[in-house]
């Protein structure tokens, strides 16, 4: 039963959002909406459950001091401090913003940035000519990169008209192909996961 | 609810609009149900063609083994609802069996709570059916952050302290793959990644040792499993891949003589 029963579900689910999304008596009824309204509020509960168990864990390691707990001292600070400011203040005050924008935005811009050197490490692998392929991709990666730089249209004004046909040609039908591939795939996996043939998702053995 | 009548039915049933879409998911389904049918009758179905990053798994997992170090996973970091994250649960439901079997250390890291939830079940199951309950640590089963940046310095730093062996990344990711597949680079790591995002896969073809392409991911459950349904419906897949080729193709040539048939009749009607 503990199994059957989100299969049940999970199969019932599928068959309405077939039914809502094609067959126009159903989609007519706004049954879509309604739906998606009913998943919004279960993901709220949630969130509220997510709270309190988060609450708890971390209680729990501050009381019995394991290691690393100032951390959790920190996290709990945080995630009601920042609630509490949120009720006192409300979400459009400049207070509540600033706290927001003064903390979060800028270590998430620090994280984005470092992604820049990261390519360049990457690339220096990836460029070293060791194979024909790696040989192929090294040019063409010469060549895009040319034509995407202002010097390379100084140099010559056919690197920029090679990088356009090497992104919108051989790149964009191999990208394309992935993609039909993804979605048949895509297609494929959720009519395995709404017959209850995938249950990884259960934690049963498959 | 009120009935919205402002669009006409096509064919007096379907949503305007969508009825090619339904006939094409209903072909689809009809290839995957004849070979769930042949698989579970007995009857031959084509095998699956190798795909060396599920063949990977193993050597990766043995190469942890044998180091004393850990292996570490990422589910990605789209929600519940991305089928990429389904993808993501068959591969991880292998890999902590492997790891309980070999009595290696799985650590796995979530960026969204509801899926944390599920793979901490997963792996705790995982654990169960191997015959090694005891050795499931729930502290290793990590939800770090709703950010997405902070998941990645997060990560980051795991790598960094914990030094696993193996790396695996498998699920929806948006920028921090770079972040991550370079960071496994940098402690040397043996890594397997895959996604469906194609944006990404660059990075990962660049920086990782195995990379599964988009739909490949799907296939892992029935490669990895070997169970027949599974098989039958991936082959069923293919075959939609090969009507859909199929379909192109006519499409090209009846846009080609369209086009064509367009110009004579234009030059017809031009030359009076």
């Amino acid at each position: 039963m503990r199994k059957q029963l989100p299969l049940l579900l999970t199969g019932i689910a599928a068959l309405w959002f077939v039914l809502c999304k094609y067959i126009h008596v159903f989609n007519a009824t706004g049954a879509m909406t309604t739906t998606d309204k009913w998943y919004n509020i279960v993901i709220a509960t949630m969130t509220f459950i997510g709270v309190v168990n988060l609450t708890r864990i971390h209680t729990t390691h501050i009381q019995r001091r394991r290691s690393g707990y100032h951390n959790s001292i920190i996290l709990l600070a945080c995630l009601w401090g920042f609630l509490a400011m949120g009720l006192y203040y409300t979400n459009k005050h400049v207070n509540y913003r600033w706290v927001y924008d003064a903390t979060v935005v800028p270590f998430e811009a620090t994280m984005f940035s470092i992604i820049a050197f990261f390519i360049a490490s990457a690339a220096y692998r990836a460029f070293r000519i060791r194979t024909l392929e790696a040989a192929a991709l090294g040019i063409v990666a010469a060549l895009v990169m040319l034509g995407n730089v202002p010097i390379g249209s100084v140099i010559s004004g056919w690197f920029p008209e090679a990088r356009s046909w090497l992104m919108n040609v051989p790149n964009g039908a191999g990208f394309r192909a992935i993609r039909i591939g993804i979605n048949i795939g895509s297609f494929a996996a959720a009519m395995r996961i709404a017959l209850g043939l995938e249950r990884a998702h259960l934690g049963s053995g498959q | 609810m009120a009935l919205n009548l402002a669009a006409d039915p096509t064919l007096g049933i379907f949503v305007a609009g969508t009825a090619s879409q339904f006939f094409v998911m209903l072909l689809l389904c009809a290839f995957v149900y004849v070979m769930i049918m042949r698989t579970r009758a007995g009857m031959p179905v084509p095998p699956i063609r190798k795909i060396p990053g599920l063949e990977a798994v193993d050597e990766a997992i043995g190469r942890a083994t044998e180091m004393g170090r850990p292996v570490l996973f990422s589910p990605g970091i789209s929600g519940i609802t991305q089928p990429a994250t389904f993808a993501a649960w068959a591969f991880l439901g292998h890999v902590a069996k492997l790891c309980a079997r070999y009595d290696t250390r799985l650590i796995h890291v979530d960026r969204d709570y509801l899926v944390h939830a599920i793979c901490e079940e997963l792996i705790r199951q995982a654990y169960l059916e191997a015959g090694r309950p005891d050795a499931f640590n729930s502290d290793d089963v990590r939800y770090l952050t709703g950010s997405q940046f902070g998941y990645a310095a997060g990560y980051l730093g795991i790598m960094q302290r914990e030094r696993p062996a193996a790396n695996i990344m498998v699920g929806y990711f948006f920028a921090e793959s770079m972040l991550f597949a370079e960071g496994g680079a940098n402690i040397g790591a043996i890594q397997i990644a895959g996604t469906t995002n194609t944006v990404q896969l660059p990075f990962f073809l660049a920086a990782c040792d195995y990379t599964l392409l988009g739909e490949e991911i799907y296939a892992a459950g029935a490669y990895l499993s070997k169970e027949p349904n599974l098989i039958g419906t991936v082959v069923g897949q293919d075959w939609g891949r090969i009507a859909t080729f199929l379909l192109m193709l006519v499409g090209c040539v009846l846009a080609n003589v369209a086009a064509a048939q367009a110009t004579w009749l234009k030059d017809l009607l031009l030359k009076k």
